[in-house]
């Protein structure tokens, strides 16, 4: 994932037949390709690359030395430090682009590590406690879904009683920060491949997996699928008219929609789970924030309708990268949250002029 | 029209002959099931803990389990009044609970790098540079949604995250922890026997009803939040009225959170203020307002608010585990917002669908 | 009240009146034959779609009574009637989107009842609407396919997405790419793209639901194109259009609709044009027809030595209206006239600060103001009160007495209220000089009757004493009671000096309280009428009817 990913974000590459043969051909294909790169759809993708490149740029410059930043090393170290940011984006991804908003993945993820802690010591089989992990996202997902669609309420009103009803939970659960000792889990989560040698050794983790498979099979959903185009669908923001007129079930994509975000929210309970090896009832405030601006950064319209879960991908890049910078120029961790929100500010308004302009 | 409206028919509408008319009306009445709670559970307290609803007089001093309540009630209520303007417009603010640790914080970091933390005046200087702090807060947040027209939770949102990190920042990181008998006065002082959480929340209470109800800013704040469009032509300046209330919502959590953090005197910037826009959202659904804007009740807040606290308390005396209390909290907000959702009247009534005022409007827009 | 007793009811009125009527009516009995024959003469193909008694009621309101509508294969059929006529009530009907009452649908002669529009679909019936139904954040290709899209095991098949898309768009000469977003295109191009997306589905009918509103010239050559070699291709095309050019151009037959009732069915080619618009605007009963004679409006202008109490030089928006002038001296009624979408609203909006324009400049009392919003207009004493009493209208969940003080109070700033016993005082006035029913200013504003939520308003903009009221529609859908009530407000108003701006859809209304007409059609005010004894509705209707000349009369050219 580099930054040639701009382009392999087109859910429509160029027309078949004028395939690069011949150097007219060439010609036209290119500037073909330009014309779609500077068309207004991938203006905000453009900014995250850029956005991107920039910070790691500046990365270089400031720590470069001997040692280059940009290294595999530290994109592995971005990938195994974010993947649970990275899967519960990629749900996020698919709210947003409804038009939607799922505040409630926070406190979601700090309920599903409070219940592995609390279920492996009591001796449940750790498959049983991983699904059950995971399906206590998809109901939460659920919940808001069936609010949305069935009674009308707003997404964010609904998803913030549900952030409110899983804070509730996890007191109930427990409130002190429980370890997670058992050992099947812990080797899980601390398996991992190594490559190179000495300070540039970098690895893949499961976390990493899970997360990449993640993002590709929410790719594959979202530009392969007649699902997933409904989401851009709905996204129009008609309350779903058009495309119930083409025949796709835009009740059932909006339940959906909520559904994957849950059950994103819930595997990133166990990735966080992995990362942390415990629960905690105070974990993940503010991590919908989190999601929410590795999506925006990535390209999404806040107010749905557009954007690119691999843009996403990099969106989480940058907010990797952000924490990256602000440890190496020895500032305090708070400052991530400050900073987060100013360049979230940042892209919401780039984005609101975007479409002022346009109307 | 539709049958259900009469329902929410003001009881001025109907002229009160009978008894059971004015039976009717009392029943009807939208504050009427959250009086009839608040009662239940202070009774249900009552037999419970046969002291509760004794009021005890010491030092000159009002103290009794009931003063305990209505003292706790007085942080949500502050962020509940402007929580419900903000509402009313068809907005939210989430970031409340975060404009509480950023004042706090300031207001301690002051005292504590001040050398007379301990005079009236020092304290009173701190208080007035904690809510301008918040005041310049509230007018980002205004900003952002009556300005640059982005979505409310979104544009408090970013507040309520990155809140926390400027309390942070201002604390430098430490839990900052200062001595000031004036400024601790504001949190567990007393006025005439009464705490002065308590007169504070009352005045303050006092003059929102005021402001709003003998301007014309109520009126003017609930037609933006249940037609602009109506509004706008009707020369409603909704630009500044919503920026207004953002303001005047980041005022109010400002000295909530100075009135929160007073006894302790200790600035945490990680837990003041942790879930307290649940809180006043609690509070502003309880009290009849609905999510969706538009009318609003502040007295109706304020016993959502002494429902709050009450309910706190009786988890106390009923020996329920505490930690209960937020999921309790939760599952009240769900139930009230789909009990106001209109999809349930539909289904509940027998109306047609789609509603035959929804079907007139589309025949004429067409 | 079924056709018939409409029709008699119409030519009792139509037999009161005058000899144009005699002459109207026996065009009318000969067309009431021939819409039989024609019937007959239509295609030799039994009817594509057939519905019969059509009744469709909303609480207190009859939308559609026994409608009876036949479409053929191969025909363009235009529908025609003005607001509240039931002509989308009648398409809704047909697509599944209500319910019908009473009634039968047969499509290819079967019975149906469709449960929604993706259903109707199925059956082979696809709307095209004005404003598109498609999603405009996705590619051409996607619009035109999806539902249908080619696929390679669980994946879309992009490529040959494109490629078949493609292949549908060039059937209608549509050369444009199909991985192309929706939105880079015109709504011409969309609208065409829809119509690409009802033959991948191969409908047998296809409604266009006021396809033309927004599109240029050259691009309605295009989509009648297209029409055609449709309709020669044997689908058969429901044509909904405000533009009688347009019907006259395009369709085969028509069928007439006025308040919820059957008019009639009739070839385009022998419907006179001038007919075909008193058809569908009709009489509105006895009562204004009578009254028409005697009772003009009593108002006096004082034209000499005045100045213009409003004056609009030049003023205009583009795609809503093209600029015009218009001036109005102090207690005079210039009524607004034309069909629906002929832009009198939109002529209106920028009178009174609601939209912007683009071009010209309004000045009052000779002064220029620039009215950049609807409170620096309500403070120049201009007030206006929208054709859309729902969404721009009141403020539902406010009490009548609310709403009457909103304008009043956001002209004098939310700071200084209206004291309590002047709001009464105000509130007491127009409670009773409108006759305001329920008389208690303590109920919400929703509760109210739709003519007395009319009243309530009028209430809120007299109570500001505007010197300029600006009247859209304000007897819409609204009893004949409180409409004559509402009509001699507004002369009596008049005589005390306001100037009023008069817009409806019913001319004989416009007639009765105006002392001047402009004639709008298609977005442009085409002429000015001085009205006058021997002004009727007919002289109106002549120059709506009129191609595009430009006819003078007395007063000076529009």
């Amino acid at each position: 994932m580099s930054t040639t990913t701009g382009t392999a974000t087109t859910p429509a590459p160029a027309p078949a037949g004028a395939g690069p043969r011949t150097p007219a051909g060439a010609k036209r294909a290119l500037s073909a390709l330009g014309k779609r790169l500077l068309d207004r759809r991938f203006l905000p993708v453009l900014g995250t690359v850029l956005t991107l490149v920039i910070m790691l740029a500046i990365g270089e410059a400031r720590y470069g030395g001997e040692r280059s930043f940009v290294s595999v090393k530290l994109f592995s170290n971005l990938l195994v430090d974010n993947s649970y940011l990275l899967v519960l984006a990629v749900g996020m991804t698919f709210v947003i682009l409804t038009g939607g908003i799922d505040l409630s993945v926070g406190a979601v993820v700090a309920l599903v590590g409070l219940v592995i802690a609390t279920l492996l010591p009591m001796g449940v089989p750790l498959p049983v406690v991983l699904i059950a992990g995971v399906l206590i996202g998809s109901s939460f997902g659920l919940l808001i879904g069936v609010m949305v669609q069935h009674f009308a309420i707003q997404p964010f009103i609904a998803s913030l009683a549900a952030m409110f009803l899983a804070r509730g939970l996890c007191n109930v659960v427990s409130v002190q920060s429980l370890a997670i000792k058992d050992e099947k889990f812990a080797s899980l989560a601390s398996w991992s491949l190594k490559f190179g040698e000495g300070r540039d050794i970098w690895k893949i983790n499961l976390s990493m997996i899970v997360g990449l498979v993640v993002l590709a099979v929410g790719f594959y959903i979202l530009h392969y699928t007649r699902f997933g185009r409904s989401v851009y669908g709905i996204g129009v923001g008609d309350g779903g008219n058009a495309i119930t007129l083409m025949g796709l079930n835009s009740a059932r994509t909006q339940v959906w929609v909520y559904v994957i975000s849950g059950t994103c929210a819930g595997i990133a309970g166990i990735l966080f789970a992995f990362y942390t090896k415990s629960g905690f009832n105070l974990t993940g405030i503010g991590m919908e924030l989190d999601a929410i601006a590795a999506v925006v950064i990535g390209g999404t319209i806040l107010t749905g309708g557009g954007g690119y879960v691999l843009g996403t991908g990099i969106g989480v890049l940058v907010y990797g990268l952000i924490q990256v910078l602000i440890a190496r120029e020895g500032l305090d961790s708070w400052w991530t949250k400050v900073f987060i929100g100013a360049v979230l500010l940042a892209f919401v308004i780039l984005q609101r002029a975007i479409s002022h302009k346009r109307s | 029209m539709s049958n259900d409206v009469l329902v929410r028919d003001t009881a001025a509408a109907r002229p009160a002959t009978t008894g059971r008319d004015r039976l009717q009306q009392v029943v009807h009445h939208r504050l009427f099931w959250p009086v009839v709670a608040l009662v239940a559970l202070l009774l249900a307290c009552g037999v419970r803990s046969p002291g509760f609803l004794s009021i005890s007089v010491q030092d000159g001093h009002l103290f009794g389990q009931i003063i305990d309540i209505l003292r706790f009630s007085a942080t949500p209520l502050l962020l509940a009044l402007g929580m419900a303007l903000v509402i009313a417009t068809g907005g939210i603010d989430l970031s409340v609970g975060a404009v509480m640790a950023i004042s706090l914080a300031v207001s301690l970091t002051y005292l504590d790098a001040s050398s007379s933390a301990g005079s009236v005046s020092t304290a009173l200087v701190a208080v007035m540079i904690g809510l301008a702090v918040a005041v310049i807060f509230g007018t980002f947040n205004g900003f952002l949604v009556s300005v640059l027209g982005i979505q409310p939770f979104i544009a408090t949102m970013i507040l309520m995250v990155a809140g926390r990190g400027i309390a942070m920042l201002i604390t430098q990181g430490q839990i900052t922890t200062v001595t000031s008998a004036p400024f601790k006065f504001i949190g567990s002082g007393f006025v005439l026997g009464i705490p002065t959480p308590v007169v504070i929340a009352a005045v303050v209470f006092v003059l929102v009803a005021l402001l709003v109800r003998k301007s014309a800013l109520g009126m003017l704040l609930e037609s933006i939040g249940i037609n602009r469009e109506a509004s706008r032509l009707a020369g409603v300046p909704s630009r500044n009225i919503t920026w207004f209330v953002y303001i005047l919502c980041g005022l109010l959590a400002g000295l909530a959170g100075i009135v929160y953090g007073a006894p302790t005197m200790a600035a945490d910037a990680n837990n003041i203020g942790l879930m307290k826009e649940m809180d006043a959202i609690m509070c502003v659904v309880l009290g009849g307002t609905t999510l969706a804007g538009g009318k609003f009740f502040l007295g109706g807040t304020v016993v959502g608010a002494l429902i709050l606290s009450t309910i706190e308390r009786a988890v106390v005396i009923f020996h329920i585990p505490s930690q209960i209390t937020p999921l309790f909290k939760a599952i009240v907000i769900i139930a009230v917002c789909v009990a106001q959702s209109p999809r349930l009247r539909e289904m509940i009534g027998s109306v047609r669908l789609p509603s035959p005022a929804a079907r007139k409007t589309v025949e004429e827009a067409v | 009240m079924g056709p018939p007793a409409q029709w008699q009811r119409l030519l009792s009125v139509v037999r009161t009146t005058r000899t144009w009527w005699q002459y109207a009516q026996r065009v009318q009995q000969r067309a009431a034959g021939k819409a039989k024959m024609s019937q007959a003469a239509a295609p030799a193909a039994s009817p594509v779609v057939e519905m019969t008694g059509i009744t469709i009621a909303f609480p207190g309101v009859k939308a559609l009574d026994g409608v009876d509508f036949t479409l053929y294969p191969g025909e363009v059929h235009a529908l025609m009637g003005e607001n509240g006529a039931g002509k989308s009530t009648l398409i809704k009907a047909l697509t599944g989107v209500y319910q019908i009452d009473s009634g039968r649908i047969l499509v290819s002669g079967v019975e149906e009842s469709f449960s929604g529009p993706n259903a109707a679909q199925k059956a082979g019936i696809s709307t095209v609407y004005q404003e598109v139904n498609l999603c405009s954040n996705l590619s051409v290709a996607e619009n035109v396919m999806l539902g249908h899209e080619p696929r390679t095991g669980p994946f879309i098949n992009w490529r040959a997405m494109r490629a078949e898309a493609a292949r549908y768009l060039e059937k209608l000469g549509l050369g444009i790419d199909p991985a192309s977003m929706l939105s880079a295109h015109s709504i011409a191009v969309q609208q065409l793209c829809a119509i690409a997306r009802s033959t991948v589905v191969e409908a047998k009918v296809l409604i266009l639901d006021e396809p033309t509103s927004s599109l240029q010239k050259a691009e309605v050559d295009e989509l009648f194109a297209v029409i055609r070699s449709l309709r020669d291709r044997g689908v058969a095309v429901l044509f909904v259009s405000h533009f009688l050019d347009q019907i006259y151009e395009i369709s085969d037959r028509l069928t007439v609709l006025r308040n919820g009732a059957l008019v009639g069915s009739y070839l385009t080619a022998e419907m006179p044009r001038f007919e075909l618009i008193s058809k569908m605007i009709g009489r509105s009963g006895e009562e204004l027809a009578s009254i028409e004679e005697g009772a003009r409006s009593v108002a006096r202008v004082s034209k000499d030595g005045d100045v213009h109490a409003l004056s609009a030089i030049g003023i205009g928006k583009s795609g809503q209206i093209q600029p015009y002038d218009l001036a109005l001296y102090p207690g005079e009624i210039v009524g607004l006239a034309g069909l629906l979408g002929s832009g009198r609203t939109e002529a209106a909006r920028l009178l009174v600060g609601a939209d912007k324009p683009d071009h010209g400049e309004v000045q009052l009392d000779g002064r220029t103001v620039k009215l950049s919003d609807p409170l620096v207009a309500l403070k120049h004493g201009i007030a206006y009160s929208s054709e859309d009493r729902k969404k721009e209208g009141i403020i539902g969940d406010l009490t009548v007495r609310e709403n009457i003080a909103l304008a009043v109070q956001t002209i004098r700033g939310m700071w200084r209220p209206v004291p309590r016993r002047e709001l009464d005082a105000l509130v007491e006035k127009y409670m009773t000089a409108l006759n305001i029913y329920p008389a208690n200013p303590n109920m919400l504003i929703k509760n109210l009757s739709g003519g007395n939520q009319q009243k309530v308003l009028l209430a809120r903009w007299l109570a500001t004493a505007p010197r300029i009221l600006v009247l859209d529609e304000p007897t819409r859908g609204i009893d004949v009671g409180a409409k004559a009530e509402i009509q001699k407000l507004v002369a009596d108003l008049a005589g005390e000096g306001m100037s009023v701006v008069f817009i409806s859809s019913e001319f004989e209304e416009v007639l009765r309280v105006s002392q001047r007409i402009e004639i709008l059609r298609d977005r442009v005010l085409v002429e000015q009428i001085q009205n006058g004894p021997d002004v009727t509705t007919d002289t109106i209707l002549a120059s709506i009817a009129a191609g595009h000349s430009i006819t003078e009369t007395e007063g000076s050219a529009a």
